[in-house]
């Protein structure tokens, strides 16, 4: 029965793990592949005042170092500015973004949240992207005409007409409802306010092969160029961190609570066994084992119960995730809800390496330790009245 | 030769500090080396008591146990295990055996305790397993064995690290006759042939016919101590 409450424990903890962490990398995932991507790179002001007069200085230049460097998979450059979206039923508060459809691809997932229209087609004069939940409120579809307004260079607020060529959804509500994006010659047009030359650009996102490169990078890119602010998608993004730091923590709670329900488990097991064993154990000290070997026998016999149950429970865990980390659990019919928290409606399970070896040995100190009280019972027990007799 | 087992006043009592019950009162007794002795007397009367005060067991309120010029009665709880382990054997009434090992690794358990050598305890398992005359049963568990041949196994199992002495405990008890002729004629044996103490507490008349020596205890004293000529021969 110990044995195979432990096995089952370890595949419980192992699977809730597995599930929660699978959700917060989903979120981390989601949120570079929409929001962040590893890297921005902005003026030092921009990202504090949000005002389209704070450019990036020499943008193709920035690019194309980026582009040199090891593990720089995307690189793309964005115009960015705040406005409103109307329509002739509704207005909204936005974040407009100004992308290359071509660059953006290489640092975002958002072409593939498109599911009506093209992303490409943003390559159209005036095209716009918005979002479904957007789309709804302001109760336009496909081909329809909102109009943006901004603040351009000169401060001077202007508008421009725009056709919807596409419609995503990303998961993230929130996201979702307060961004839209048209092509950055477009956006820069307005922006321009009449000047001649092009509009350099707001933002450089990059993406890298690995998240943890962008941490050492960003050091890098901060030595090399001083005068720009460069940030992680941690930075950008407080609540990525957040996750990130707890996805250890999560795991180390979920096992811990698991093994504090196994602990009673197993101690109310083992000291059943002392208690039929009195005899027994009377009769080992009566012919000369010693208290530290009773003890030592108790805790050993408890900790085979722990060896035993847990390859049972990792072998059903590393099935479980395997199996649903391929395949999924799908929770669209939640996936409003779960779209309200940026989480997607698939979720598959993901453990950490060292979350394989942190569960056989919470199992082995929590057979130690439910052991000891067991152990600690048969030892005092005394020859003559455990045998009744001699 | 001083003797190996010697009680001076030895007192007992239970319930001190309420209704106080006499176990033994008062035991004065001197046991040889060799000696085939039977503590006898009706229910009550201090028989186990005594064992278990020879045996460490028990500690006595008053008196003196000297086992071997140790006074025993002196020593810690660790010491006394100790004590036990490398001087005296035990055969009890039931529960002689530890249910999950084989009769072969039972005899060996106190002289891994003691921790003899592989080839020692083999050859010391081998000898004593024929001396009962089961040595083809090494490998049997108790289970699937006789009431008489798991006592047998008990007696090779106490006498296996060369105790100074056995306790026994009505070792006869939950046996039949003939099984119990069998128990006695093999303890009965090794005590001629080796010299070893033999020391039982029973109401079973075939062990008291068999013994040298009987000690009657009344109400937790000596009434009696008689020292025979003549036993009954084996079976």
């Amino acid at each position: 029965m110990v044995v195979t409450a432990l096995a089952l424990g370890i595949w419980a903890a192992l699977a809730m793990t597995g599930m929660a962490t699978g959700m917060m990398r989903s979120y981390v995932r989601s949120a570079i592949g929409i929001q962040t991507a590893h890297l921005q790179i902005h003026h030092p002001v921009f990202r504090e005042q949000m005002e389209s007069r704070y450019l990036l200085p020499e943008p193709d230049q920035l690019q194309t170092t980026l582009l040199s460097m090891d593990g720089v998979s995307g690189v793309a450059l964005r115009s960015i500015a705040q406005g409103m979206v109307a329509s002739s039923r509704g207005t909204r508060g936005v974040l407009i973004k100004g992308v290359d459809p071509g660059q953006e691809l290489t640092v975002s997932t958002i072409g593939s949240k498109v599911i009506s229209g093209a992303f490409e087609e943003l390559e159209n004069s005036n095209g716009i992207l918005i979002s479904v939940q957007l789309a709804e409120k302001l109760k336009v579809g496909l081909r329809k005409k909102v109009v943006l307004t901004v603040q351009d260079l000169s401060s001077t607020i202007t508008s421009g007409a725009f056709r919807v060529v596409g419609l995503f959804h990303s998961g993230n509500t929130p996201f979702d409802e307060a961004h839209v994006f048209v092509h950055r010659r477009d956006l820069n047009r307005m922006l321009a306010a009449g000047q001649s030359g092009s509009i350099p650009g707001h933002e450089i996102a990059v993406l890298l092969d690995r998240p943890e490169r962008a941490f050492p990078l960003a050091d890098s890119l901060k030595q090399m160029w001083p005068t720009l602010d460069v940030n992680t998608y941690r930075q950008l993004s407080p609540d990525l961190q957040l996750y990130e730091s707890q996805i250890g923590s999560i795991s180390l709670i979920y096992l811990s609570v698991i093994m504090l329900a196994l602990v009673f488990g197993i101690i109310n097991t083992m000291l059943m066994a002392v208690l039929e064993r009195t005899r027994e154990i009377g009769m080992l000290m009566a012919i000369g084992m010693n208290r530290v070997l009773i003890f030592r026998m108790i805790v050993l016999e408890t900790l085979m119960l722990s060896v035993i149950g847990a390859p049972f429970g990792l072998l059903l865990g590393a099935i479980t995730i395997g199996w649903i980390g391929k395949k999924g659990i799908d929770l669209s019919s939640f996936s409003e809800s779960l779209a309200e928290f940026g989480l997607d409606a698939m979720l598959y399970l993901e453990v950490d390496p060292q979350v394989w070896f942190q569960v056989p040995a919470a199992v082995l100190l929590t057979g130690v330790v439910a052991a000891l009280y067991p152990a600690w019972k048969a030892v005092r027990l005394k020859p003559v009245e455990s045998m009744k007799r001699l | 030769m001083p003797p190996i087992i010697e009680t001076r006043n030895l007192t007992r009592i239970y319930r001190p500090d309420t209704v106080p019950v006499y176990a033994l009162n008062g035991v004065d007794l001197d046991i040889e080396e060799g000696e085939f002795t039977a503590i006898v007397g009706p229910s009550g009367s201090g028989k186990t008591t005594l064992l278990n005060m020879i045996g460490g067991l028990d500690r006595p309120s008053s008196g003196e146990v000297i086992i071997d010029g140790t006074e025993i009665h002196d020593l810690s709880d660790s010491q006394l295990i100790d004590f036990r382990r490398t001087h005296i054997g035990f055969v009890f009434q039931a529960y002689n055996l530890i249910p999950v090992l084989t009769a072969r690794e039972n005899v060996e358990f106190v002289m891994l305790l003691q921790r003899w050598s592989r080839e020692e305890r083999h050859r010391r398992v081998l000898e004593l397993m024929k001396a009962v005359g089961l040595e083809d049963k090494l490998d049997s568990r108790p289970a699937q064995l006789s009431g008489g041949q798991q006592q047998r196994v008990a007696v090779s199992s106490a006498l296996a690290s060369r105790p100074l002495f056995v306790l026994a405990d009505e070792p006869t008890a939950n046996l039949d006759s003939q099984s119990s002729g069998k128990l006695l004629d093999m303890m009965a044996r090794l005590n001629k042939e080796e010299k070893m103490t033999f020391l039982f507490s029973t109401h079973d008349q075939r062990v008291i016919d068999r013994a040298r020596r009987v000690v009657t205890l009344v109400d937790g004293k000596v009434d009696s101590d008689l020292v025979r000529d003549t036993v009954t021969p084996p079976s």
